[in-house]
């Protein structure tokens, strides 16, 4: 009976499946036209020599925001529009989130962008503000994160994590892995011995401060301080722009 | 749930469940110190609880003969009572967030009230779990009956719907306990995105066997519309949640895109559910609903054929609107502009093609909310395609984005369009599915209208009154050419706004509440025999009283 | 590597803007092509059909 249905509807199934052939050339159009070039589009990603990557505990960090989904409700994009430069500093250029896997560009604006907060407040405004929001700005709606200051954070993988970042393109060297546990104690902690390290893996310009104020424990608190610190300051490139344009 | 299966498809389910507990078993042992740890134990449990409620049916007789003799019904039946599991649970969480936004002292300083972690529970719960099981459930409802042929599988359409559960049940819990992609809409972590992969291949095998099986010519345009869906989405999928985990004994992975090519990437995907997920599927839904309640045949088929490939064409190139004025390339700005500009023709078509069957039922729209419902969603879709493709101009954009504007389009959409057609679908399908004369409470579908389209009219009017406000405040000079307000000017301003939508959203969810009573009455409701021709229904087992709950 | 991102973005000006062309040409001749009238017309009322089981 089986073969007999077959037979019967042969020329009824090449018919299905050139229908599944269809939509996918149809469907396909605006992605060879569109998409395929964006896979090349690193290629018109400005140069940018002096970026440097984020340190173990900025990253650490970086996952501490995506873990809390701040990109809800913060951008850091800031667009190329007057108002938003001159509200939040120079557009975002691509180079800034090339080493951003994911990017966290955002698309609601329910708290204000962030791309440029790096440098802008204090660690102690950041601490306190995470504390309570409303103590600082009685207005705001962001919850408070008080338990990051208590949460003592995870660093018995960061090694993978870097191992990861280099295998999706992000140019960690194999000392910048070996030393990720050690680094990660030491940007927190400027009087310990593990403190130089970062600076020479990472560059001079590497913030090395007791983020929470507490240097002998080192928290999540710390980790999403320091990466909201280098937030906008991984490249002089955008503020190097914004002067030769005029902007 | 399992007494049309024979005896040895009940060993086989079994079999399956013991890998999936095994499964869970390897994740808890690899993830001990990690959050995958603690979704190996949730596997693990959801497949031994599994395990015990086949054995408990294990021994019932085995089906008669002639059960190929009837459409397979049973996963739709699951699939719609999951679906209102989730909408309860996700529309709930909805209109807590939207409090938490008025008053932000209502997350009760824990962590997994968070609004950033709630805010992807919110969207999944309604998006995959609501959308995605009435998308499942009613598509093997349409694809059986305009084929005229039976899913040719037994197990595989119930392994896709508790599979798909599993992994909806994955993400939310996830984000609650901070596993997380951040990528908007696709934010569950690769082993839940595996996972998804496993059953949508299954999905469109189902789809396509069932097809190939087909006593009618010609594919209904329904089943264009449900077929782009599973094959389009499972293109969006896969190549958006290429990453690479830290390790496997780690819930994190790392996206293989980076910064501009990423963000292409991920609203490449994000527009592009919107098209395929909330708009082909749900049109799928339109095209076969609508007509069958309003009794009469699509108003142009031409016109469908017309819209179906517009749509097909237009969507994959619309992406980039989200992304106006950033680090993009200009072209690839213009480029997405130009098409969502030109994707008003399709959709238009397509909510005309809707409105224009109606007429000569219009008497029955007027005294029959579901087909009220259907109607509504339809409007409802024309209005924010138009709004979708203004919103899509550069210089709109320049005002609405990043704004409440772009929140309250969306939820015109979900709520005025998605849910609408849903539970339209949903209202005409459950008598049918379950051999009922009719709803439980014709008049509680028609309280659940009127508390749904006042809670979308509230929600999307404060939304934009809100985003335009605020758009305008952020880019106001004063006089002396600096910036008139500040951001948190802008914030306080927004306060009353935030509270008309949570009044707004929790009347939506007051409706969906009724809904779910209703239909559990309807199904609850003893058995009448069917007046007219239908009464020669084959007799398909029927399990009152054992309806599944879906797992929060 | 040999393919640029200059050479892509001319690629799909040229070549993708004839087959975007051409596919929809193609829609539009099937969709009003005289002879799929009928079948059109007997697909839209199909589903109002007496459909109470699957045809064996």
């Amino acid at each position: 009976m089986f073969k007999a249905l077959f037979t019967f509807h042969y020329w009824l199934e090449r018919k299905a499946i050139g229908f599944v052939v269809a939509i996918l050339m149809v469907s396909s159009v605006g992605g060879i036209v569109e998409i395929a070039p964006l896979f090349t589009i690193h290629q018109t990603v400005e140069a940018a020599p002096d970026m440097r990557l984020y340190t173990p505990l900025e990253l650490a960090g970086r996952n501490i925001y995506v873990r809390e989904g701040c990109y809800a409700c913060h951008s850091q994009m800031i667009r190329t529009l007057r108002d938003e430069v001159e509200r939040y500093g120079p557009y975002s250029l691509a180079v800034e989130s090339k080493y951003d896997h994911p990017m966290l560009w955002g698309s609601k604006r329910t708290g204000p962008d962030l791309a440029r907060i790096g440098n802008k407040y204090s660690d102690e405004w950041h601490v306190l503000h995470f504390i309570d929001p409303r103590a600082l700005v009685p207005p705001s709606v962001m919850p408070s994160y008080a338990r990051l200051l208590n949460n003592s954070l995870r660093t018995d993988d960061l090694g993978n994590h870097l191992t990861a970042q280099r295998a999706v393109g992000v140019p960690y060297s194999d000392e910048m892995i070996a030393n990720a546990r050690a680094d990660a104690f030491g940007q927190a902690n400027p009087d310990s011995p593990l403190s130089e390290g970062v600076s020479k893996r990472y560059g001079e310009a590497t913030t090395v401060r007791p983020f929470d104020g507490k240097p002998d424990h080192l928290t999540e608190m710390d980790a999403i301080v320091a990466y909201l610190q280098i937030l906008g300051r991984l490249t002089e490139a955008p503020y190097k722009t914004a002067a030769t344009t005029g902007e | 749930m399992i007494g049309h299966l024979t005896r040895s498809e009940r060993q086989l389910t079994l079999y399956m469940l013991l890998a999936v507990v095994i499964t869970g078993l390897a994740m808890l042992v690899a993830g001990k110190d990690d959050s995958l740890g603690v979704h190996g134990a949730l596997v693990m449990v959801v497949g031994i609880a599994a395990i015990f409620g086949v054995i408990a049916e294990f021994f019932e007789p085995e089906p008669t003969e002639n059960r190929l003799d009837s459409y397979y019904d049973e996963p739709s039946r699951i699939g719609i009572v999951f679906a209102m599991a989730w909408a309860a649970f996700g529309l709930f969480v909805g209109a807590w967030v939207a409090w938490q936004l008025a008053y932000p002292s209502l997350n009760f300083e824990a962590g997994w009230t968070s609004f950033g972690r709630l805010r992807p529970v919110h969207t999944t719960s309604v998006i995959f779990g609501f959308g995605g099981n009435a998308l499942i459930a009613t598509s093997f409802y349409v694809m059986q009956r305009t084929s005229r042929a039976r899913i040719p599988d037994q197990i595989s359409p119930l392994f896709i719907v508790f599979g798909y559960n599993l992994f909806c049940l994955l993400a939310v819990s996830g984000y609650m306990i901070g596993v997380t992609q951040s990528k908007e809409y696709a934010e569950p972590e690769w082993y839940a995105d595996i996972w998804l992969v496993i059953v949508w291949v299954t999905y469109f095998v189902v789809y396509m066997r069932t097809l190939l099986h087909r006593k009618e010519p010609h594919i209904y345009v329904a089943n264009w519309y449900y077929l782009a869906f599973v094959l389009i989405v499972a293109v969006l999928h896969i190549v958006n949640n290429l990453a690479v985990p830290v390790s496997f004994s780690s819930a994190k992975s790392y996206t293989i895109f980076a910064g501009v090519q990423d963000a292409m990437t991920q609203w490449w995907y994000g527009h592009n559910a919107v098209a395929f997920f909330l708009t082909a599927g749900f049109l799928g839904m339109m095209y076969y609903f609508l007509p069958k309640r309003a009794g009469r045949p699509l108003y142009s088929y031409r016109m469908s054929i017309i819209s179906f490939w517009g749509i097909t064409f237009f969507y994959l190139w619309a992406g980039s609107h989200h992304l106006h004025y950033t680090a993009l390339p200009q072209w690839v700005q213009t480029l997405g502009m130009t098409f969502s500009v030109m994707l008003l023709v399709p959709s238009w078509t397509a909510a005309a093609n809707a409105l224009l069957t109606l007429n000569g039922a219009w008497h029955r729209v007027r005294d029959d909310a579901t087909l009220r419902f259907m109607m509504v969603a339809a409007v409802f879709y024309g209005l924010t395609t138009f709004e979708g493709s203004f919103l899509a101009i550069r210089a709109v954009n320049s005002l609405s984005h990043y704004t409440d504007w772009t929140v309250g389009h969306v939820h015109a959409g979900a709520l005025g369009w998605v849910a609408m057609i849903t539970f339209g679908s949903i209202y005409a399908a459950v008598p049918w599915l379950w051999k009922r004369e009719n709803m439980y409470s014709p008049r509680l579908v028609e309280v659940h209208f009127w508390l749904a389209l006042a809670g979308t009219i509230v929600y999307v009017l404060a939304m934009w009154n809100s985003g335009i406000i605020q758009g305008l405040m952020w880019r106001t000079y004063a006089s002396d050419g600096t910036l008139a307000y500040s951001f948190l000017d802008s914030l306080v301003v927004m306060h009353p706004y935030y509270i008309a939508r949570a009044v707004g959203g929790t009347l939506f969810l007051i409706g969906a509440l009724v809904g779910c009573y209703n239909i559990w009455m309807t199904v609850r409701a003893p058995r009448q025999p069917m007046a007219g021709p239908e009464a020669d229904y084959p007799e398909p087992r029927v399990p009152v009283g054992s309806v599944p709950q879906a797992a929060e | 590597m040999g393919v640029t991102h200059d050479a892509l973005v001319w690629l799909a000006k040229s070549a993708g803007l004839f087959y975007l062309i051409g596919l929809s040409l193609l829609v539009l001749a099937y969709t009003f092509w005289p002879s799929n009238k009928t079948r059109f017309d007997r697909a839209a009322k199909s589903i109002l059909d007496q459909e109470d089981r699957p045809c064996r």
